[in-house]
C-alpha cells in the first residue's frame, strides 16, 4: 500500500545494507506507533517471501513490524517464535535489541510472540539464538541506523556525529530521547527478508546492517529475569488451557483402537445420562462434545466402549524393534554422507592393529508433555479460522490447516499462548489437537475446544524416533585412532500431517519419503558434527527408511515420528560418543585425555579440559581397578561426552552407581561444560542446562515408547515413567564466556542428549560390562552384568 | 448443590457433584492455577489445598471439599497475609514466601507443572521450616498419591527455591 507524496530519503540505503528509508510528515498526536517504515520494492525480492501480501497477517519487510519505539520510550518487539520455557524471547531477545539500539534492557516494555497476525516472521521454536544472528537481531540495528540518521536531522549535525547511549542519543552539545526523536513523523524502513512464512524455517531478515561491536556490550552477558516467570508464578498468565469464547463445546476425541484401525460404526451417548452430548463423526475421526468439560469427559468414555474398530496389527512390538529395523528397507534411500568423510576406510581397518566393532541401538521416546496437548478452534461461517493453542510454529499450522481446508491461509489466525513445553513436537506446525478442533467446530458451527486425555497424548503423538548404528574404529600400536566408521539407521524423523486430518481423509502434507525435500524426507542426515579431526580415515553414512508401520496401515498412521530436543543428533551423538569412550578404554588410555588427543577445535578441547576440571576427574583409563559386575554391593563409576550443537560446544561427565544384583543405576553427579561464545544470560542459560541435564538422566535410564503390533502401549506416567525429584544427581554447570568467538551459540538442546554416553561409559567403568542400548533401565543392566 | 469456601469465599457450586475439583475451579470459578496434567493423580499439577493439604483435584470430586477450605496458587498471598496478620495495605503488596522464591530463583522452564510444585511447597514449608535436601525431595517424590514430576527438569531450581522460600519466611516472621 503505497502512500502518496512520500519521497525516499536515501539513508544508507539498498547498495550498502540491503534496506531503505522514506520519510513523510505524519501528524498524529498521541498514537503509539510513530515510528513505522515502507516498503522500498527494490530492495526486496519480493518472490522469496510468500504470505507477504496475506489477510492477517504483518508485512515482514517492515521494520516496524518487529520493532515499535513509541514516544514514551517505551519498546515493543516482535517475535514470530513461540518460547516455552527457553525464555529466551523474553530474556535473551531483549537484551539483543537492547544492545543494538543502544536502549536499556527495562525501555523492552512489551514482547508479541507467536500469533499469526501479530508477528512478522513464523519459524519453530528452535535455533533461537540463530547462531549469534537471530532476525530481531538484525531488524534491531536496521532500526538503529534509522534512529541515528533522524538523531543527524533534528540534532543538525553529522551521523557520525551522533551516538547513542540508554535510548537517549547526542551529538553537537544537544540530545534528544527515542522518544522524542520519533514523535510527530512516520518513518518506513524497508527490511529485507527472505524465505517461506509457513515453513518450518519461516522468514530470515537477510542484508549487513551494522551490527554493535561485542566489545561494547553492556547488557548481553548480565543475568536479567524472565518477567513471564512471574506472571506464572502469580497465576496472572494466561494460558492455552485457560482460553474459552461464547457458546464454546468441550470436546474429547475417540481415538481409533489401533494405529491402523478403521471406523466400523461409532457409539452413540446415552441420552439419559448426558442430554447435551453430541457425536461428530468424519470419516474415522470421533470426536465427542459438551458444553460442560465433565459431560465430555463422561460421554467421550461411554462413546469410546460403544465404538467399534476393525482390527490391525501391522507394528513389529517393542521387543521386536530392532530386529525389525534391521531387515527394514534402507535401500530406497538416498544414503547420506558427511561432508568431512575422507581416506579409505576399509583399508584403514585392515591395517589397524586394534579394532572396535559394535553396534548401538536407542528405543523410541515420547515427547510427553506434562499437560496433554489441547486447541480451541472457532471457525465461522464466513470461513474464518482461529485457533487459540500452544504451538511452536503457528504459521506451519497456518498453512497445515489452510492444506486441510482447501482454504487460503488469508482465513486463518492463530493465535500461541503459555502451554506445557512439547520440545520440539510442534515445530513442524501441530501437536495433535489443532486440526481435530478446526474439523469439530467447522461441523458444529461453534467454537470447539479439544482437550487430549493423557492416553490420547501418548498413543496418538508422534514420537523420537529410534535408531540403530554400527561403529568400527582402528587404533595404531599407539593406541591413536587412525580410522573411524559408522552407519546411521533411522527412520524418517519428522513427519508433520496433522493427524486428524488423516482420520478424517483430508489433505495433508505427503507422508515422509524418499522424494520428499528437506525434512519432509526418509534421508537420514549426519546431524552429529565429527569433532575429532586428528583421526585421518573418517567415514560416516546415514541410512534412511519409512516410519515403522506406517504403510501397513490403513489410516497411513505407524509410528509417526517428530523432531525431538536436539534431534537426530542425539540419536548419533550416544553411538560416537559411547563408542570413542570404548576406543579410549581399547587403547588404555583415559576417556578426556584421548578426546583431546583426537581433537583438534580448540573450544571442543576447551570444554573437555573445563569439565575434568570442574568434575575433579581422575586421569586413568576405563575400567576402574576397582570395577565389578556381580554383588549387591553398589560400584561407581564415571564417562564423559562431546557434543557441538547450534554454535555451542558441549562436554558433560556423569558420576554413577549401579547395583550389579538388581541393574539399577544412580546417576550421583553431572558436569557439564558448555561453550556458546557469548553467553548471553548465565541465569537463564543455567537453569535451561539444568533442565536439560535432567531430562537427560530421564531419557538415559528410563524412557522407551513401549508398543505392542497394533499401537503405543504407554499410555500414562506409569507405564511411560520419567524421572522423580529424589533420583536427579547434583548438577554442576560451568559456562565458558567467550566473547572473542563473536557470536552466541543455542542453550536449550543439547544437554539432554549428554548424559546417556556419559551414562553407559560410566556403567563400563564401573562393571567393566558395555551396555550398547537405551534405556537402561535394570532389568536389562542386570541381565547384561549376569552375561 | 455443594458448598466449598476456595481462597476464603464461600461458593456455591452448581456442576454435578462427582464433578473433580480440577473442572470446578477452572470452569466455574475461573481459578486457572491448577492445570489438567494427566487425569489420573499421577503428575501432580493440577494440586491445591484442601483443609491445608496438597491434593490432585484432578481426581477429587467437589462433594468431597462439600464445606471445607480450598486453597488455590492465587489465594497463597492472602493465606500468607493472613497467617502472618498483615495489614490489608501490606497484604497487597506480598507475595507468598513461595512465589516471591520461585521468582527470585527463576524457577520454572514452561511453568506448566509449577502450580502443584508451589502448592507442595507451601505444605511443606508449613510443617517443616527448614527441611533438609531429603525431607524435599520425599515431600515432592513419596508424599503423595504420586511423584510431582516436572518434564522440564526443573528439580533443582525448585529446591532451591523450597529453600530460599524457607529463609524468607524466617526473616519475615
Amino acid at each position: 500500500m503505497a502512500i502518496p507524496n512520500e519521497k525516499p530519503v536515501d539513508i544508507f540505503g539498498a547498495s550498502l545494507f540491503s534496506a531503505k528509508l522514506t520519510r513523510r510528515q505524519l501528524v498524529k498526536t498521541g498514537g503509539a506507533l510513530l515510528v513505522g517504515f515502507e516498503i522500498a520494492g527494490a530492495a526486496v525480492p519480493k518472490k522469496a517471501v510468500k504470505g507477504k501480501s496475506s489477510k492477517n497477517s504483518l508485512d515482514p519487510t517492515l521494520s516496524s513490524s518487529w520493532i515499535e519505539i513509541h514516544p514514551d520510550n517505551t519498546i515493543l518487539i516482535r517475535t514470530g517464535k513461540s518460547d516455552f520455557g527457553q525464555g529466551t524471547t523474553f530474556t535473551a531477545y531483549r537484551q539483543i535489541v537492547a544492545e543494538e539500539l543502544n536502549a536499556r534492557f527495562e525501555d523492552i516494555t512489551t514482547v508479541v510472540m507467536g500469533d499469526t497476525d501479530r508477528t512478522p516472521d513464523g519459524s519453530g521454536a528452535f535455533d533461537f539464538l540463530g547462531r549469534g544472528t537471530p532476525n530481531v537481531r538484525k531488524a534491531a540495528a536496521y532500526t538503529y541506523q534509522a534512529l541515528l540518521e533522524l538523531a543527524s536531522q533534528k540534532l543538525g549535525v553529522p551521523k557520525d556525529q551522533v551516538s547513542a547511549k540508554d535510548g537517549v542519543v547526542s551529538g553537537g552539545g544537544k540530545s534528544s530521547s527515542y522518544g522524542e526523536l520519533v514523535k510527530g513523523q512516520q518513518l518506513k524502513l524497508t527490511i529485507p527478508v527472505m524465505g517461506d512464512l509457513t515453513s518450518i524455517i519461516g522468514l530470515t531478515v537477510t542484508g549487513e546492517p551494522p551490527m554493535k561491536p561485542v566489545s561494547q556490550y553492556t547488557i548481553i552477558g548480565k543475568p536479567y529475569k524472565n518477567s513471564v516467570i512471574t506472571s506464572k508464578v502469580t497465576a496472572r498468565e494466561q494460558w492455552a488451557t485457560d482460553v474459552r469464547l461464547p457458546n464454546m463445546l468441550h470436546a474429547r476425541m475417540v481415538h481409533p483402537k489401533t494405529l491402523g484401525s478403521k471406523l466400523i460404526s461409532a457409539g452413540e451417548p446415552d441420552k439419559s445420562k448426558f442430554p447435551n452430548a453430541q457425536v461428530v463423526v468424519k470419516g474415522n475421526l470421533v470426536g465427542v462434545v459438551a458444553p460442560t468439560e465433565w459431560e465430555a469427559i463422561r460421554a467421550a468414555q461411554q462413546v469410546a466402549a460403544a465404538t467399534k474398530w476393525t482390527d490391525w496389527k501391522g507394528l513389529p512390538g517393542d521387543a521386536n524393534l530392532f530386529q525389525h529395523l534391521r531387515q527394514a528397507d534402507w535401500k530406497t534411500t538416498r544414503v547420506a554422507k558427511s561432508d568431512k568423510s575422507r581416506g579409505d576406510a576399509p583399508s584403514a581397518m585392515t591395517g589397524a592393529v586394534k579394532k572396535l566393532s559394535a553396534s548401538y541401538e536407542f528405543s523410541f521416546m515420547k515427547h510427553a508433555p506434562i499437560g496433554p496437548t489441547m486447541a480451541l478452534a472457532d471457525v465461522q461461517a464466513d470461513g474464518s479460522v482461529h485457533i487459540y493453542t500452544h504451538n511452536q510454529n503457528p504459521q506451519a499450522l497456518r498453512g497445515e490447516i489452510a492444506q486441510m481446508l482447501g482454504a487460503s491461509i488469508d482465513n486463518i489466525v492463530v493465535r500461541t499462548f503459555a502451554g506445557p513445553g512439547h520440545y520440539g513436537r510442534s515445530n513442524g506446525g501441530n501437536a495433535g489437537a489443532e486440526d481435530e478442533a478446526v474439523i469439530l467446530s467447522k461441523a458444529l458451527g461453534k467454537p470447539v475446544r479439544v482437550q487430549w486425555m493423557r492416553p490420547d497424548d501418548f498413543q496418538w503423538s508422534t514420537q523420537s524416533p529410534a535408531a540403530l548404528a554400527d561403529v568400527e574404529i582402528g587404533l595404531d600400536a599407539n593406541g591413536k585412532m587412525v580410522a573411524y566408521q559408522v552407519d546411521h539407521y533411522m527412520p524418517a524423523g519428522q513427519d508433520d500431517r496433522p493427524v486428524g486430518a488423516l482420520l478424517a481423509g483430508l489433505p495433508t502434507m505427503p507422508a515422509p519419503s524418499e522424494n520428499g525435500v528437506f525434512i519432509g524426507s526418509t534421508v537420514n542426515e549426519i546431524a552429529d558434527p565429527w569433532l575429532y579431526d586428528g583421526v585421518s580415515v573418517l567415514m560416516e553414512r546415514g541410512h534412511g527408511t519409512f516410519q515403522v508401520g506406517q504403510k501397513a496401515s490403513p489410516l497411513a498412521i505407524g509410528l509417526r515420528d517428530h523432531s525431538m530436543r536436539t534431534p537426530g543428533q542425539f540419536q548419533q551423538n550416544y553411538p560416537r560418543e559411547l563408542a570413542i569412550s570404548e576406543a579410549a578404554a581399547l587403547a588404555g588410555a583415559d576417556a578426556i585425555q584421548f578426546r583431546i588427543d583426537h581433537a583438534t577445535e580448540e573450544r571442543a578441547i576447551g570444554v573437555l579440559k573445563a569439565v575434568r576440571d570442574a568434575s575433579d576427574w581422575e586421569t586413568r583409563p576405563s575400567p576402574a581397578s576397582s570395577a565389578v559386575s556381580t554383588g549387591d554391593q553398589a560400584v561407581r563409576g564415571r564417562g564423559v561426552s562431546l557434543m557441538f550443537r547450534s554454535g555451542t560446544y558441549w562436554a558433560c561427565v556423569c558420576e554413577i552407581a549401579v547395583t550389579p544384583g538388581t541393574g539399577v543405576i544412580k546417576v550421583e553427579k553431572s558436569t557439564i561444560a558448555v561453550d556458546p561464545g557469548i553467553v548471553v544470560n548465565p541465569l537463564q542459560l543455567t537453569r535451561q542446562v539444568e533442565g536439560g541435564a535432567v531430562m537427560g538422566v530421564s531419557h538415559a535410564l528410563l524412557e522407551e515408547a513401549k508398543f505392542d503390533e497394533s499401537a503405543i502401549t504407554s499410555r500414562d506416567w506409569r507405564t511411560y515413567p520419567i524421572l522423580k525429584m529424589a533420583d536427579i544427581p547434583e548438577i554442576k554447570v560451568v559456562l565458558l564466556n567467550r566473547p572473542e568467538v563473536g557470536a552466541y551459540g543455542g542453550g536449550s538442546e543439547a544437554a539432554n542428549a549428554l548424559a546417556a554416553p556419559a551414562i553407559a561409559a560410566a556403567l563400563h567403568d564401573a562393571t567393566g560390562k558395555i551396555a550398547r542400548r537405551l534405556p537402561l533401565k535394570p532389568d536389562y543392566v542386570q541381565a547384561l552384568l549376569k552375561a | 448443590m455443594v458448598t466449598i469456601i476456595v481462597n476464603g469465599v464461600q461458593r456455591e457450586i452448581q456442576s454435578a457433584a462427582d464433578t473433580p475439583l480440577l473442572y470446578v475451579l477452572r470452569n466455574d470459578l475461573g481459578l486457572s492455577s491448577p492445570q489438567f496434567g494427566c487425569g489420573l493423580a499421577q503428575c501432580g499439577s493440577c494440586s491445591v489445598l484442601l483443609e491445608g493439604k496438597e491434593i490432585r483435584s484432578c481426581i477429587t470430586p467437589v462433594s468431597a471439599a462439600a464445606g471445607k477450605a480450598v486453597v488455590t496458587l492465587e489465594g497463597l498471598p492472602a493465606r500468607w497475609a493472613q497467617q502472618k496478620g498483615l495489614s490489608k495495605t501490606d497484604a497487597e503488596k506480598t507475595l507468598h514466601p513461595v512465589q516471591q522464591a520461585w521468582i527470585e530463583e527463576q524457577t520454572p522452564l514452561c511453568g506448566f507443572c509449577q502450580n502443584g510444585m508451589m502448592i507442595k511447597a507451601t505444605e511443606l514449608l508449613e510443617h517443616s521450616a527448614t527441611p533438609s535436601l531429603e525431607e524435599i525431595k520425599a515431600a515432592f517424590t513419596t508424599s503423595g498419591p504420586s511423584p510431582h514430576l516436572c518434564r522440564c527438569g526443573s528439580y533443582k531450581a525448585i529446591i532451591e527455591a523450597v529453600q530460599r522460600a524457607g529463609t524468607i519466611m524466617a526473616e519475615r516472621s
